[in-house]
Formats: structure tokens, C-alpha cells, sequence
């Protein structure tokens, strides 16, 4: 027999104000009025952040502001021409050039921490731990003495290279959660059906954390997206579209935005704002996706739990 | 219909010591498997039994700070022999867990199938081997319109009948069982009870439980592990099962089977 539910407490009926009531009630008052308001706070500068980047940038976006380039725009030109496909194209080079690196390497730090046994795990752990703390421009610094060291101009793969450091941390440590969260169990099915260790990982542990993996990779895509102090050190500008990561000027959405604000015009401030439009909207999509991924994955698990 | 072949062997464990770290755990099992039959492993929680059964097909050395002394002959072979992958030993030698474990990004058909690609190996007809091997757990018929739904959408009973047709599909010599009905429900254990008996026409099964009329109702042979504080665990008592819960020879085993302790 279950046992009966004890009968409701009659101050669970009593109005939230006259819970308040007292020393104690006023010390909870104070918390939850300033926890409230301190939320607030934090919530309005978000607002204002997105509301002021919405505002004044949707009066540079046009439809031709998506895929035109910079090439013969003046202070002068009117905002009907010109825009930024230049560098968006440039800025997806380089972060998916930097991912290119940045994933594997990452994957293979998580999955070093996960499955093995070695002793050298917490060092390796700390050492990413400390490269998440790097600061971005000690990053292109670093890059900037690579090149100066080479003697080569400056182009499109050290940007890259620059963004590349920042991006891995945040790779390696949400990949690592992912692998982690995968029962261990599994491991010793798949062992225990004949797999070799490699086979058992690919076919067993790797599917389990795909989508934790995936969600790795748009937060350390999102982590680099927006970097701007890297990207000044290690590229030069460009007007016009260069894909070549090789060789000459790119153009990217930060460094778009620095020079464009710098600049100092009013119609290169509006087309700056205009370009933090665009880079915000694909941060957006990228944590939208993320969260998307990992809350299908939630619904899912509840739905066998049923 | 695919003929699986009965290929049960025996398996003998020889003076089986292990380790953990600096811990001895078990000291001088020996024990023999007959084949086409089904053993019991019995004794209190923390005596060992588990332990040694992952000796048996080679489990046991995946865990980090694991040692092992002794032997196990697989008809004759040692298993142990430095000449011999662990991988196909544990093809030979089957394992069902403790939890249900199908692995929950496959479906059922590849669930079954899935050792088959873990291993490496190639066999011509799937479909057939799926299907023998889905009859012989006896889940065939409640699965065979819904192959292709992930192996989490069924219950947990399911699931574990469905890891014992994953290991069946290897059509292994040995089936290993770590208390396999202990996280199911009466009719979920009855059901993969009756699947043990008919499996031991066709293989050596050894079973570990901690469910006295469980051992009674499958086992033809029990052993008793048991082990004290200081003193590692082993073997108190082999024998038939009859006999063992029946006219048990050591008192400690008499006490234990008739619910006086553990």
C-alpha cells in the first residue's frame, strides 16, 4: 500500500507576499528583489546590444549588401551599392580553414582524455584549460612573430593560424564532456562482442556522442567567428574577393567592421553596422543549431525513458 | 533456414588468482564448464564471482590495475597464450551484462547484426542470420515488423533478450551471463530463462546470480564462491546443483543456500 500523502502545510497556501512577512522573510525578499533586478540589468544591455546592431544595421542591409564586394565604393557611394559578400566568403575560409585543424586536433585531445589511461591525462587537461584563458591578440601576436620570422607577407592562412589556438580549447572540452556522457557499458558490449579498441570507438562510442560532437564544433566555430584582433595582425585588408588563403589581402566581417568604424564616415559607419548585422545573424544560426541538435537529443532520450 | 552448427565447448579454469592493484581477490579457482551445460555462479556480493567470470573470456584485463595468475583452457587451449588475440577470444566467448546495453544508435536489425561489423567479419546471408539469430533469444516474432526502430524504443526485457541474440549472431561457443535477469521484471526473467535452456542444446553457458530459485531453475552444475575480509575469494563448493542446494557438503554453503547470510 502506498502511503497516504501527507495533507498540504497551511503555509504552502499563504500569499508569496506574506512569506515575506519576518527577519527571515525579509532577507529572502532582498535576494530574490536583487537577484530580479540584477537580471534585469544584464538582460536590458543584451537588448540593447542586439536592439541598437538590429537597428542601425538593417538600414544598411540590402539585398546587394549580401553578395557584392567592396570593390569602387567611396565615402560617397550610395548604400545601394557595395556590401560584404567579400568577407563573409573570407570569413568562412578562415574559420572553416582553422576548423579544419582545430577539429581533429580537438577530437583527438578528448578522446586522449576519455580513453586512456595515462598518467599524462590531467596535464594535457590543464594545458587546454590554460589555452582557453589565451587571450585572442596574444594569439595573433604570436602568429604575427611566425611571420615576421618567415619574412612572408601576410595572407589568409596565418589568420587562420591565428584563430586556430582559440578555437581548439573550446573543441576539446565540449568534445570531451560528449565522449564522457557515453555509458561505459557500451565500450564492454562492443569489446565484449570481438571489436578491437579502434573499431569499438568508431562504430560504437563516436555514433553515441555525434551530436554532442557536432555541438563542439558550432561552439568552437562560434568562438572564432567574431574575433577581430587576430585577424588584424596576421591579414591585410581587401576590397575585392580573394579566396586564395595563400596569397594577398582578405577580407573578413571583423576586420570589415574595425576599418569600416574606424574610417570614420557616416555612410562606412552605417555599412560597419550593416556587417555586424550579418555576423550576428550567423552566430546566430550557429547556437541556434546547437541548441537545436542537443535539445533533440534530450527529447529523444526522454522519450525512451517513457 | 540457416543450420547453426552446435559447437559447445568445454572450459576449465586452471588455479585462477587475480589481482586488483595489490589486493588479491580470488586465489586457486578451478572449475570446469562441461559443454551443453548451464553453471551457476552463487555467493554473497564482493565474493569474486563476477570478477572470475570476466577471466573467462578476457574482460577482466581491461580493467587498468587488473592481475591474473592461471589458466583457462577453452577445450584444451589456452586462452591466455601470449600467441592469442583477446578479440577472438571473446568471439568465441559471448557476454550478456548485468544492464541491458543494445547500443541506442542502431536499430534492431543492426543491433543484432552489429558484431558482424565490429569484428570485421563478413557473412553472406544477414538476413537469415538475423532472423536465427532473433529466434533463438525467442524475440523473433515481436520484432520482425519493426527491424528498423531504434533498439531504445523497446522494453527493457527486450533489450536484453536483444543483447543475448546480439551475441548469439557471433554463434559463439560459450555465452558468459552477469546476473542478466537482476534489472528485469518476473515475466522478462522467466522469458530469458526458458531462452537458456533451449540455448544450452547448442552451447556452455555459466551464469552468475544472486537469485537462489533463479540458479535452481536453470543450472545443471553450481559453484559457491565465497570470501571473508582478510581472505581472498574462491570456490567453496562444485557440484551439481541438486546436490549443492539439496545435501550442500560445506556448512558455509548450507547456511548460504538456505538464506542464513549474504
Amino acid at each position: 500500500m502506498p502511503e497516504p500523502r501527507p495533507p498540504k502545510q497551511p503555509w504552502n497556501k499563504s500569499s508569496k507576499l506574506a512569506s515575506f512577512a519576518g527577519r527571515r522573510g525579509f532577507a529572502d525578499a532582498v535576494l530574490v528583489i536583487g537577484s530580479l533586478l540584477l537580471a534585469a540589468v544584464v538582460f536590458s544591455l543584451l537588448l540593447s546590444v542586439l536592439w541598437s546592431v538590429i537597428v542601425t544595421g538593417s538600414s544598411a542591409i540590402k539585398p546587394q549588401f549580401i553578395y557584392q564586394n567592396n570593390r569602387y565604393i567611396s565615402t560617397t557611394t550610395s548604400l545601394d551599392y557595395g556590401g560584404v559578400g567579400h568577407a563573409i566568403l573570407g570569413t568562412l575560409e578562415l574559420v572553416l580553414l582553422a576548423t579544419a585543424v582545430a577539429l581533429p586536433l580537438g577530437l583527438a585531445i578528448a578522446v586522449y582524455l576519455t580513453q586512456s589511461q595515462s598518467k599524462l591525462r590531467n596535464m594535457v587537461r590543464s594545458i587546454t584549460q590554460a589555452l582557453a584563458g589565451l587571450p585572442s591578440v596574444v594569439s595573433g601576436l604570436f602568429v604575427l612573430s611566425i611571420i615576421s620570422f618567415l619574412g612572408a607577407p601576410k595572407s589568409g592562412i596565418f589568420g587562420a593560424l591565428a584563430l586556430f589556438p582559440l578555437m581548439l580549447p573550446t573543441v576539446a572540452r565540449v568534445a570531451e564532456e560528449a565522449l564522457r556522457l557515453v555509458p561505459a557499458d557500451l565500450r564492454l558490449a562492443a569489446l565484449g562482442l570481438g571489436a578491437p579498441n579502434y573499431r569499438a570507438f568508431f562504430q560504437v562510442i563516436l555514433p553515441a556522442a555525434k551530436t554532442g560532437i557536432i555541438t563542439a564544433l558550432l561552439l568552437g566555430l562560434a568562438r572564432v567567428v567574431g574575433e577581430t584582433a587576430p585577424l588584424i595582425l596576421t591579414i591585410q585588408a581587401n576590397d575585392g574577393t580573394n579566396l586564395n588563403p595563400l596569397d594577398g589581402g582578405i577580407a573578413t566581417l571583423p576586420t570589415y567592421i574595425y576599418g569600416f568604424i574606424s574610417a570614420g564616415y557616416a555612410s562606412s559607419i552605417t555599412r560597419a553596422w550593416g556587417a555586424s548585422l550579418v555576423l550576428l545573424i550567423i552566430v546566430g544560426i550557429l547556437f541556434v543549431t546547437a541548441r537545436l541538435l542537443t535539445g533533440e537529443k534530450k527529447k529523444k532520450k526522454s522519450k525512451a525513458s517513457k | 533456414m540457416m543450420t547453426i552448427t552446435p559447437v559447445a565447448a568445454e572450459l576449465r579454469a586452471e588455479d585462477i588468482s587475480v589481482w586488483f592493484g595489490e589486493r588479491q581477490v580470488l586465489k586457486d579457482v578451478n572449475l570446469t564448464f562441461r559443454s551443453n551445460r548451464v553453471t551457476a555462479l552463487i555467493g554473497p556480493s564482493g565474493c569474486g564471482k563476477s570478477t572470475f567470470l570476466r577471466t573467462l573470456n578476457r574482460m577482466h584485463e581491461l580493467i587498468p590495475s587488473a592481475g591474473l595468475a592461471g589458466s583457462i583452457l577453452l577445450d584444451g587451449k589456452d586462452i591466455y597464450d601470449p600467441s592469442v588475440n583477446p578479440v577472438d577470444v571473446r568471439m568465441e566467448i559471448g557476454m550478456v551484462f548485468q544492464k541491458p546495453n543494445p547500443f541506442p544508435t542502431m536499430s534492431i536489425q543492426n543491433n543484432v547484426l552489429s558484431g558482424l561489423k565490429l569484428s570485421g567479419l563478413h557473412v553472406d546471408n544477414k538476413e537469415e542470420l538475423l532472423e536465427t539469430s532473433l529466434k533463438r533469444a525467442s524475440m523473433w516474432n515481436e520484432v520482425k515488423d519493426r527491424l528498423d526502430e531504434p533498439a531504445t524504443s523497446l522494453s527493457g526485457g527486450q533489450q536484453q533478450r536483444l543483447c543475448i541474440a546480439r551475441s548469439l549472431a557471433m554463434n559463439p561457443k560459450v555465452l558468459l551471463m552477469d546476473e542478466p535477469c537482476s534489472a528485469l521484471d518476473p515475466g522478462s526473467t522467466r522469458r530469458i530463462e526458458a531462452t537458456i535452456e533451449e540455448l544450452s542444446e547448442s552451447m556452455t553457458i555459466v551464469i552468475v546470480t544472486h537469485n537462489m530459485q533463479q540458479a535452481q531453475r536453470v543450472s545443471h552444475e553450481t559453484a559457491f564462491f565465497l570470501a571473508d575480509d582478510n581472505v581472498p575469494g574462491g570456490v567453496v563448493e562444485f557440484g551439481s546443483t541438486e546436490q549443492v542446494f539439496g545435501q550442500p557438503i560445506d556448512s558455509r554453503t548450507n547456511d548460504y543456500v538456505n538464506g542464513h547470510f549474504g
